[in-house]
This record gives C-alpha cells, structure tokens and sequence, in this order.
C-alpha cells in the first residue's frame, strides 16, 4: 500500500491544506480538536471533496482537481471508521458487518462471521448492535471495514469515547491486526499517549497544516517550533537567545540563567532569538554535588498532588522563569520534597531543545 | 398506607376526556345505527352505483398515492439534504395545497389544465384529448391536494436519518442507490408509512378539489365523497344511499388503516 496526499479543502471558513504520505504502517495524524484531522481522512474516503490538490492510492488516482478525476467513496476502498453511532441501528450484527458484500446470503453470513472472530468476537452475530457494549461496537465496525479488501484505514479517533481499560486493549489489539494484515492505516487522535503508542510515522497537524512530520521518537523529542511543542505537552517553554555554539551544544541565555542545551533544530546561529524546551518530567531535583553543567537553585512555589506524581512549580533562586518539574510519588517521597523547600535542579543538557523563535 | 382520594382536577379530565371520546364516537354509531335500522340504506348497499364509486375511489386514490410515492420520495429526500436549488421555494410551494380550501385547489387545476388551460389547451389541440371530467382529473386532483402530505412526513423522516451513517455506507462500497434503499428508507419507514397513509387519507376524503376539477359523473369521476354529496342532494340514491355509502366509506378507511399498522408493526419486529 501506498498513499500520496497533497490537497486543500474547505469547510465553512476553515482551510486545510495537508500533504500526507503513508504506507504498510500507521500513521497517526495528531492534533487538538479543530485541527483539520478528520477532514483530512473525510477527504481521502471521498466524503469531501478537496478543492485543489491530488490523491493517490496504490497508484490509483482516487482524486486529481486538476484532471478533474473525484472518485466516488464506494470505489476507493478505503476502510473508515469513526468515534460513534456507526452501526446501522436497523441491522442485525452480521448483518452490519456484510454490508454491501456481493454474494449469496449464506456467503455473505459466514464472511462476516469470520471477521467478527479475527475481533474476538463470536456468537454475536444475530444480535442487535445496540445491546453490544462500546467496546464491542468498536470491534464490530473495525471488522466490517476488515472484512472487505480495503487497501487503507481510516481510523478517527476510533476508540476516544470508550473505557481507559478497553481503550487500552482495543489499541494493542489493532497493533497486532495491523502487524497481522499489513494494510497500512492513518489513525486520527488527540491523545498523545495513543498517538505515540501507535505511531509508526507521526504527523502534528494545527490550524489547518502539517507542522511537523515523523517518527514519534524524532517528533517528540526534537519539535521544530514552540507550537508543536505545547500540543506534544512540553510545559516549559522559555524565550532565550543563542549566546555561544559548540559542535554538540548551544549555550542559551533565558533572563538571568546561562544553559548548555545539546538539542537543536538546524541553522541557529549566535543571537538568534529561540524558544527553549524542556520536558517537564525531564527536570531533576538533586542532593549532595554540584553537577557541572546547568544547575541552579530553586525553591517549590507551588505544588500538585496527583497521586501517582507531584506538580512542581520552582522559582530560580537567581531569578528567571517558573520551572515545572513533573515527579513520580516515589522519588518525591524518599526524597522528602513535602518538608524540604528548597533545591538544587540540574535541566540535563540533552534534554533541552532549542527552536527558532515564532509567534 | 394512605389512599389518595380522586382530587378535582381528575374527576374534571376525566369528564372532559369521556364528553370528547363520545363526541368522536357517537356520529359512528348513529351511521351504523341507521345503516342497521334502515332497510333502503341496506338495500341501497347493493345499489351498482355505490360499487362503481367505490371502485373509482380505491384506482383514483391506488394511483394517486403511487404517484405521490413515486415523485415525491426523491423530492423529500433532496429537500431534507437541502441539496436542491431554490429547495426553500420549493418547499413553500409544497404548503399551499396543504393549506388552500380544495375547492380554490379545483379552479387552479382548471386555470392549468382545464380545456382553456394554460397547459390544458395547448394540449387539447394537439392531441385532442381533454383531462377535465375524466378519471385521470380525479387523479390529478387527489394527487395535487394529497401528496405534499406525504412529502412533508417523508421529508421529516429523512432529516432524521443521520447523515454520517449514509456516508459511512457508501465507503463500505455501496452506490448512492444502495445505500438509500437499505440504510436510509428503512430507517425513516416509521414517518414513511405515516405520510403514505395520511396522504392516502386525504386522497380519499378528497371532495372539493375534484368536484370542480373533475366534475361528479356517476361512474367516471363521482368517487365515494362526491357520491355521497350526490345522494345528499337528492340524487336516485337519496338519504339511505348517502348513509350507506359513507357506511362502505368507513369500512375502507378502517380496514386499510388497520393493515397499514399491521404492515409497520412486522415491519418494526
């Protein structure tokens, strides 16, 4: 499989203008809501119509404005899949599931049936799919497109209005059936733990445009800009100026502090204006020697309880930005963070990325 | 334990509600009443007269809501998917033969294809033909005043079928024509059947629309309502006659109406 996307649509006064490339893999197009995710895959299904643009599936040109070639979506085979309310109320489960399969009933029954199986599920086929559990109707709609010969999936945001637990089950599961297949898969969703469990290629889309396109180590280690930054959760975020280059570092003044930062994107030079990002989680708080490299002192301003982690709010003893520090319950505890205030703070080098400056 | 006793408010809606179940129900047992008491009205049951209109009324209206059925369920569908130009115009249109007195409805068709018609004459010319005073004109006439019914519920019934469904239909590989027949009629066949039996209603009832249109010739265009009307005004039928034929009137709106439900109810199973 291989799929070539490079278009523009529109809805109401929102505009898309997306250039998407997949094949035997899933790739996740990630965005807050509003992004353009879901018209993106509603325009490779042939739900809407692009305004300019071109799209190529296998080779097959499903949409060409130029040529004037518009694909109706029964003929592209793609397999679509959405949140919820995608089972035909009316029909029985198998009955959903053969949907629009040639053949004699008896063929068309034990077809479906198999797909239900590939999904774990068995024996549900004459019931009616409003008795199902969420998770089950999921399965149901994934096996009705896994039923056909469909060459693309199109999955948005399938599993978002489920359970943590099934949601948990239902992505390991479509990994397996995907590794299984081999039938490549754009998978729409806001949440980035998904995003990045599931992605082979990682694709951050906002307002509209793709911002950034990758592995998900790459995307999410190294954003080329503040935005795909704060939509990858980077809560740190420092406007800074490029004071000095090294071969394997930058150094970086954000106010009063001076940092080492050993991730950058290309072209930087001194005095240039850049946003610096360090990940929350990536802060560490420190006993006993001063490590080389920097280190500042910090007092706990504010502080969360989340249960299973603390929020840290820290302000620099020598002035300068809020630093958040995100801190698993243990380390918290046997550290004594609850009684002791004041800290020494080390942002790794390697964890602080430097990008131009924008908005 | 307490027992409430019946308050005020309830012995009143329950004098309201007994008066106005009487109200409907007391016209139908005097009609059967003089049907069973009189022996001209049973006589008159056997009249040949009161057959040809009661076969006149069922082809008139059998065709007349064939018809509705047949233009209008692609017409109420593109209005709930608002995917017709000037669909509000359109849609407008569709209100005044609900709301016109049918007798306003008859002089209209007459002005469009009556023998001096804007339509009807063009049309007499060439081929010679004329439609006023025939069976079609009853057709036309029924149809005219009935079928916006039928629309108005199909339309309805459409809008309430989730568009998302029909798309998600289609990208499982089913044309449009598919996917209307087994995704969105099945789903909205509750206010299908609805407008398909109020639409036929109204063409049965239909009187004034088709008595100016159409006339009342006695087995060509004198449906049951207008031979009622006949025999009320002194035709050979007389009084006897009108009460027997509203007695067969009944019994058809009755029996179609209870076959409609049993239809809609295994349909629903």
């Amino acid at each position: 499989m291989s799929l070539e996307a490079a278009f523009t649509a529109h809805a109401g006064r929102f505009s898309l203008d997306v250039a998407v490339e997949a094949s035997d893999e899933i790739v996740v197009l990630f965005g807050a809501s509003g992004a353009g995710k879901s018209l993106t895959l509603r325009a490779i299904a042939g739900l809407t119509r692009p305004t300019s643009g071109r799209i190529v599936l296998d080779g097959e040109v499903l949409f060409d404005a130029a040529e004037g070639i518009d694909l109706p979506p029964e003929a592209r085979r793609t397999g679509y899949v959405v949140q919820e309310m995608a089972l035909f109320p009316h029909l029985s489960v198998w009955e959903n599931v053969a949907f629009a399969l040639p053949g004699t009933r008896a063929d068309r029954r034990s077809r479906a049936e198999a797909s239900l199986a590939t999904l774990g599920l068995e024996g549900v086929g004459d019931r009616d799919p409003g008795t199902l559990s969420g998770g089950q109707r999921q399965r149901v709609a994934l096996a009705r497109v896994l039923v056909r010969d469909v060459r693309l999936l199109l999955l948005d945001e399938p599993f978002s209005a489920l359970d943590d637990a099934i949601r948990r089950s239902l992505r390991l599961e479509l990994r397996r059936l995907q590794l299984e297949l081999g039938r490549g898969a754009l998978f729409v969703t806001h949440d980035l733990r998904e995003a990045y469990l599931l992605a082979d290629r990682f694709v951050v889309l906002n307002a509209g445009r793709v911002l950034q396109a990758g592995t998900p180590g790459d995307v999410f280690s190294r954003p080329v800009s503040r935005r795909v930054a704060e939509l990858l959760g980077v809560r740190n975020l420092y406007r800074g100026r490029v004071v000095a280059t090294a071969p394997d570092s930058l150094e970086v003044e954000v106010g009063p502090l001076r940092w080492r930062c050993a991730s950058w994107v290309e072209g930087l030079r001194v005095g240039d204006a850049v946003d610096v990002a360090v990940r929350s989680e990536r802060v560490v708080l420190r006993r006993g020697d001063r490590p080389a490299v920097n280190a500042l002192d910090a007092v706990v301003e504010s502080e969360e309880a989340y249960g299973a982690s603390h929020l840290l709010q820290m302000r620099p003893l020598a002035g300068g930005p809020l630093i958040e520090v995100d801190m698993p319950a243990r380390p918290y505890e046997v550290l004594g963070v609850a009684t002791q205030k004041q800290w020494l703070l080390e942002l790794p080098a390697a964890d602080l990325h430097v990008m131009r400056a924008s908005g | 334990m307490i027992l409430r006793r019946p308050s005020g408010i309830t012995l009143a809606v329950a004098v309201l509600a007994i008066t106005f179940a009487l109200f409907f129900l007391l016209p139908f047992a005097g009609l059967v009443w003089r049907a069973v008491d009189d022996p001209r009205a049973r006589e008159a049951l056997g009249d040949p007269a009161v057959g040809m209109a009661l076969r006149l009324s069922l082809v008139t209206t059998a065709v007349s809501v064939t018809l509705s059925l047949l233009f209008g369920t692609p017409v109420a569908y593109l209005l709930a998917r608002r995917q017709i130009p000037g669909g509000a115009v359109l849609d407008a249109l569709l209100d005044l033969p609900i709301v016109l007195p049918p007798t306003v409805a008859g002089v209209a068709l007459l002005t469009a294809f009556g023998r001096r018609g804007l339509l009807g004459e063009p049309i007499e010319a060439v081929t010679g033909l004329s439609l006023p005073f025939t069976a079609v004109a009853v057709i036309v006439a029924q149809t005219f005043v009935a079928a916006p019914l039928y629309v108005r519920a199909a339309r309805t019934g459409f809008e309430a079928v989730d568009p998302e469904l029909e798309a998600i239909a289609r990208t499982l590989g089913a044309s449009r024509v598919h996917v209307f027949r087994r995704i969105t009629v099945p789903l909205a066949r509750g206010p299908l059947l609805a407008g398909a039996v109020l639409c036929w209603a109204r063409a049965l009832g239909e009187l004034g629309a088709t008595l100016i249109f159409a006339g009342s010739l006695t087995g060509r265009t004198q449906t049951l309502p207008l031979a009622v009307v006949a025999a009320f005004e002194g035709g050979p039928l007389g009084l006897p006659g009108a009460i027997a034929l509203s007695l067969v009137l009944l019994g058809v709106a009755l029996i179609l109406l209870i076959a409609l439900r049993l239809v809609a109810k295994r349909g629903l199973a």
